[in-house]
């Protein structure tokens, strides 16, 4: 069976395990993914200056869901497929065709003839096997993890020179899906088989995608030449050949107001992280705001149960009625950013409206704590058995307002009796106290990833456990999601999840954070991958 | 006394009094604020505007001042006590203590006070009073240097000479004559100090390792308020000044010290 | 051995003597740092790592077991600084990076700062009007009271976004130096115009002074004479201890620019706690202050009349 168009089932899986790394993700959707219609006919050449916000980090590339690495890898590697943002279907890129066993336990790529590398090697069935070697198995010796996007991958096998197989274990439905996203860029094989530190240095990577890495200074600058004989877009791509642009300047530029200043001031043409105060200041200039949606966890107060006084269940539906997540929105973001309505954005599949049992209800609140055996103190902090009702959260770095965010509900809290400890991030104790629930009580985070299993990434032991759940339930619950075939019945399982973490209130959701990005008005094609980072390959400027 | 120095002394006892009794000097709470009321901009109601939270800025000045004043107090207690201390042995026993003595000072000198300052913070963990310890390290060397050539300079006078000449014991010449005789020098600096600490404090608030928020300390609300420098300029430039203000403040003062018995 | 050559082994001695107790000293408060780096950059849940496999990377980059002391000493000895744990490369070649953006910086804003404080404190000896002296005589006071990373951000915004006369963003080398040379020559500036002044002032006051007006020479003459090369020694003093400021103050001015250097290295540093990279960075600094003061040191007898007969 071959398809292009997959088959329903695969449909729906395709957008499994859209395996986003890091907390900070958008979901794809609201950027006119051909812009350049409006603007005329592009014009090629250019040189493009596109501000990031943080440095980036290791570059190895099961490491790339952080932003500011997938903003320089996504232009640097192509993958086999193709998640369209829109549709969110799969289609054919590196990979021309392809077929899936009923299982899903045999995957057979046809790939494009042709391809090179950067350094001239060919992009062949055999460099693909020993990309997909690493990602599924891993290679300790190289000190290389296993990728989270890749499930029960057994071996490679390598049919002819341009057909590859996987073999798998047990079925894994999500591979397809999972052959597309940013961690699974295509690199050289000599790229592969260096160590992890090795390959978490740019220099290092060797990709084909449509650009090439022409300058870099470490943590400041990293400048992009584009691949003159670059002609593998994925086959939906309306632009075809080499990019429009003919560099890319990725500048790092942490201080919030540089970047919009510059951006404003004609000194940047594209910038990263805008921040909610800025988008009235950017577009009253007559600049564009894109702001992606996430899919995923939203951004939130997660409450450990771990905690000696948020054991208690009252405790923490308490503090869950008593903060109001309108306020926080109303107050410090802007319309980019959705209130939340449940653990899950209102575009992740199997999302519930949760909304009702979320409502802000500080009487119910402060009765809670009542009953919870806390009554106030001189000081107005509750006190119960000669202890304070205070709790600690870090401020989180990657989260937009982070600490104004904080700020707000430790004011809502306030009038409850609550004490909300805000500690500065400072990685060192940070790396220390994050995983002490007595020290760090709450934290606050959000994942995107277009799949269901974002909430088991969040609350499994196993994974991030933002909780550090004690909860064998909530284990269970979140196992049987990611090891139903069938698509309804997970939904339903996600749903009941939801409800599950909202009813022991393990989560306070705040709002749906989106990645915001501010462009010039002379730059067109903007377009961005499934999880919002951007793709330079089809932006020109005029 | 000068009118730029009756004006100076003005302003730090006006300092001080935010500091010992906010409450008289404005109505509104610090922490926190009105969410409707965000972002206004200084006005007869709130005399610096609001903030991002909508909490009135000049009572965060205000209260602030008891955190940015201790703080700078708490650091210049530590350069001065230890670098005193430091310097003082070093100048009366001299011999191979002094010698010793005065190469740790070299080697405190030699790293920048930042530095030093950063290194102390990760090492005790951010917060108000770690802060402060970090920035005192740094002027204890200022401080040691400067106590042992006073030191130095007041033994050589007749009055000491004499006093160990007539049988005087070590510790209580020490005390009796050669502390006092150095301190004004000393006590210029610390004033001067005081200055540098409330800068030094505000700086590393912008490098992220200042006071935990809400905390109103003067230097968080400088860094924090930057950001929206284009969008509300008094976030940061009001309390800026108030910085500036007292700053040249304790160095005015340190000089009419310095100048009245140097 | 003459006694010029003793002085100077003795004064070389010391300087070594005191970069070892600055490694050491270093090297210690480094090593009781509370998390460390190694985790807080593999601890990311992403990499899926086991503690087994950090080991095996703290191994690497050779943090652990005994000796380590000696091994990092012998590396510095050979200019061999060991591995950023953040970025996986030498240190050497991140300090080799910085060092050139960061020396240019530090270099034009010190000539910037002397120039400033060079006319700061003769314009404000040269003036009759009480009141100009007087707002001349505040004006180091008042550029050592402003925050820089403050001045920075107000100058940025004004000169770069506002007027838009120099870009931050692009644009040529020396536009791109200009503000944050200001920026950091301006707090720097103001002890070396203290000390100019108030030197300025005490020549001035010397009797030998109005003896030389008497014989008819002009004012700037008998500046330039007397006057500046007495009062150059203890400028010269101060701006060596200054000059350990600059690395420090290239730090915020690093942040703010966005500029790649030595500074932002250490704030990188710091955050990450790559302590490999901040003990270079504190030797660094140590280095440059110690030969700094060094030179101001062995300078002093030349400029100095007084001092060289006395050594003589």
């Amino acid at each position: 069976m071959s398809s292009s168009a997959p088959r329903p089932v695969l449909a729906s899986l395709a957008v499994a395990a859209a395996a986003c790394l890091l907390s900070a993700c958008g979901g794809g959707g609201t950027a006119p993914a051909a812009g350049a219609a409006a603007a005329g006919k592009p014009v090629y050449g250019g040189t493009l200056t596109y501000l990031e916000h943080q440095a980036p980090t290791c570059l190895y590339l099961p490491a790339a869901g952080f932003y500011p690495n997938g903003g320089v890898l996504n232009q640097l590697t192509d993958k086999l497929t193709w998640q369209n943002p829109e549709t969110l279907k799969i289609e054919p890129w590196i990979a021309t065709s392809w077929e899936v066993n009923k299982d899903a336990t045999l995957y057979t790529f046809h790939l494009r003839d042709g391809v090179t590398f950067s350094d001239g090697t060919p992009l062949d069935a055999d460099a693909v096997a020993a990309n997909f070697d690493v990602y599924g198995k891993g290679d300790p010796k190289l000190k290389l993890p296993v990728a989270e996007f890749v499930n029960n991958y057994e071996r490679s096998e390598v049919v002819d020179r341009n057909t590859v197989r996987f073999h798998f274990d047990k079925p894994s439905p999500g591979f397809l899906q999972g052959t597309s996203v940013i961690g699974a860029g295509l690199v050289s094989k000599k790229t592969i088989s260096l160590p992890y530190e090795e390959q978490c240095q740019l220099k290092n990577v060797v990709g084909s995608g449509p650009f090439t890495v022409a300058n870099q200074v470490v943590d400041k600058e990293i400048d992009l030449a584009a691949r003159k004989d670059y002609d593998w877009a994925p086959k939906s791509s309306e632009h075809q050949g080499r990019a429009y642009l003919d560099k890319i300047k990725i500048i790092v530029t942490p201080e919030d107001n540089v970047r919009v200043g510059a951006l404003t001031s004609g000194q940047a043409d594209y910038v990263r992280y805008v921040q909610a105060y800025d988008e009235q200041t950017v577009k009253d200039a007559g600049f564009t705001i894109y702001a992606e949606p996430t899919r995923g966890v939203n951004n939130g107060l997660y409450l450990r149960p771990a905690n000696s006084i948020l054991k208690d269940v009252k405790v923490r539906r308490a503090l869950q009625k008593g903060t109001n997540a309108k306020e926080v929105v109303d107050t410090l973001f802007t319309p980019s950013y959705p209130v939340a309505t449940s653990v899950l954005s209102h575009l992740a599949q199997g999302y519930v409206d949760l909304s009702k049992e979320l409502a802000h209800d500080p009487e119910a609140a402060a009765k809670l704590l009542d009953e919870a055996g806390w009554a106030k103190g001189a000081d107005g902090v509750r006190e119960k058995d000669g202890a304070k009702l205070q709790l600690g959260v870090f401020v989180s770095g990657p989260q937009p307002l982070s600490k104004q965010t904080l700020e707000l509900v430790g004011q809502q809290w306030a009038k409850l009796g609550v004490k909300l400890e805000i500690r500065p991030a400072d990685a060192g104790t940070q790396a220390v106290d994050i995983k002490n629930a007595e020290k760090t009580a709450i934290a606050h985070s959000m994942v995107g990833r277009a799949d269901q299993d974002v909430i088991k990434s969040h609350f499994h032991t196993k994974n991030r456990d933002v909780i550090l759940s004690n909860d064998d339930k909530l284990d269970r619950l979140l196992e049987e999601e990611s090891a139903l075939p069938d698509e309804a019945a997970r939904n339903a399982k996600v749903a009941e999840i939801q409800r599950y973490v909202v009813d022991q209130a393990y989560a306070i959701p705040l709002f749906e954070e989106p990645q915001v990005y501010g462009v010039a008005p002379n730059v067109h094609g903007v377009a961005f991958e499934a999880v919002a980072r951007p793709s330079f390959y089809s932006v020109w400027k005029s | 006394m000068r009118p730029g120095v009756i004006l100076s002394w003005a302003l730090i006892v006006l300092v001080a009094l935010w500091a010992l009794v906010p409450g008289v000097f404005t109505g509104y709470d610090p922490i926190s604020g009105v969410p409707a009321e965000k972002l206004r901009a200084p006005g007869p109601g709130h005399l610096f505007g609001t903030d991002a939270v909508g909490r009135d800025l000049f009572a965060r000045v205000v209260h602030g001042a008891v955190h940015s004043l201790s703080g700078a107090f708490v650091a210049v207690a530590v350069g001065l006590v230890l670098g005193t201390l430091l310097g003082l042995v070093a100048g009366s026993v001299r011999g191979a203590l002094d010698e010793i003595v005065m190469r740790v000072v070299d080697v405190l000198l030699s790293v920048p006070g930042l530095l030093l300052a950063l290194t102390v913070i990760i090492l005790l963990g951010p917060g108000t009073v770690n802060v402060a310890v970090a920035v005192g390290v740094g002027s204890v060397a200022a401080f040691a240097r400067l106590a042992r050539s006073e030191v130095v300079r007041v033994r050589r006078t007749d009055y000491v000479e004499a006093a160990f000449g007539s049988g005087g014991r070590f510790a209580a010449v020490l005390w009796r004559h050669v502390l006092p005789n150095s301190l004004v020098p000393v006590v210029a600096l610390a004033a001067l100090q005081f200055g540098v600490a409330i800068l030094a404090i505000s700086t590393l608030g912008f490098l992220g390792y200042g006071a935990e928020p809400p905390t109103p300390e003067w230097g968080l609300l400088i860094s924090e308020g930057r950001n929206y420098l284009a969008t509300a300029w008094w976030l940061t430039t009001l309390p800026g000044t108030v910085v500036v203000a007292v700053v040249l403040a304790a160095s005015r003062i340190s000089r009419s010290i310095g100048r009245e018995d140097g | 051995m003459s006694g010029s050559a003793r002085y100077l082994l003795s004064r070389a001695g010391q300087a070594a003597l005191v970069l070892w107790a600055a490694f050491t000293a270093g090297y210690v408060l480094l090593q009781l740092l509370p998390g460390d780096a190694i985790l807080i950059k593999f601890q990311n849940p992403e990499l899926g790592l086991s503690p087994e496999q950090i080991a095996e990377i703290r191994s690497y980059y050779g943090t652990d077991g005994p000796g380590a002391y000696l091994h990092t000493l012998l590396g510095f000895l050979r200019g061999d600084f060991g591995y950023s744990i953040d970025t996986g490369t030498p240190v050497a070649e991140r300090l080799a990076e910085g060092l050139p953006a960061t020396a240019k910086l530090a270099g034009a804003a010190f000539a910037l700062a002397v120039l400033i404080a060079v006319a700061v404190a003769f314009a404000s000896c040269h003036t009759r009007l009480k009141w100009i002296r007087g707002a001349l005589q505040a004006v180091p006071s008042l550029f050592v009271s402003v925050p820089a990373f403050w001045l920075g951000i107000v100058l940025i915004q004004v000169f770069s976004f506002r007027l838009r006369l120099v870009p931050v963003i692009g644009g040529s080398e020396v536009q791109q130096l200009l503000l944050p040379v200001l920026t950091l020559a301006v707090p720097i500036s103001a002890p070396i115009a203290q000390i100019l002044a108030r030197s300025l002032d005490q020549v001035r006051a010397q009797p030998f002074v109005p003896v030389v007006a008497a014989k008819g020479a002009s004012s700037g003459w008998i500046l330039w004479r007397h006057v500046a090369r007495n009062a150059l020694p203890p400028t010269l003093t101060v701006a060596g201890l200054t000059f350990g400021e600059l690395i420090a103050g290239s730090v915020v001015t690093e942040t703010v620019f966005g500029r790649n250097g030595v500074g932002r290295l250490t704030e990188q540093a710091v955050n990450a706690q790559d302590t490999p990279v901040l003990l270079a960075v504190v030797v660094l600094a140590a280095t440059v202050f110690v030969l700094v003061n060094l030179v101001v040191d062995l300078l002093y007898p030349v400029l100095d009349p007084r001092l060289r007969r006395v050594a003589a």
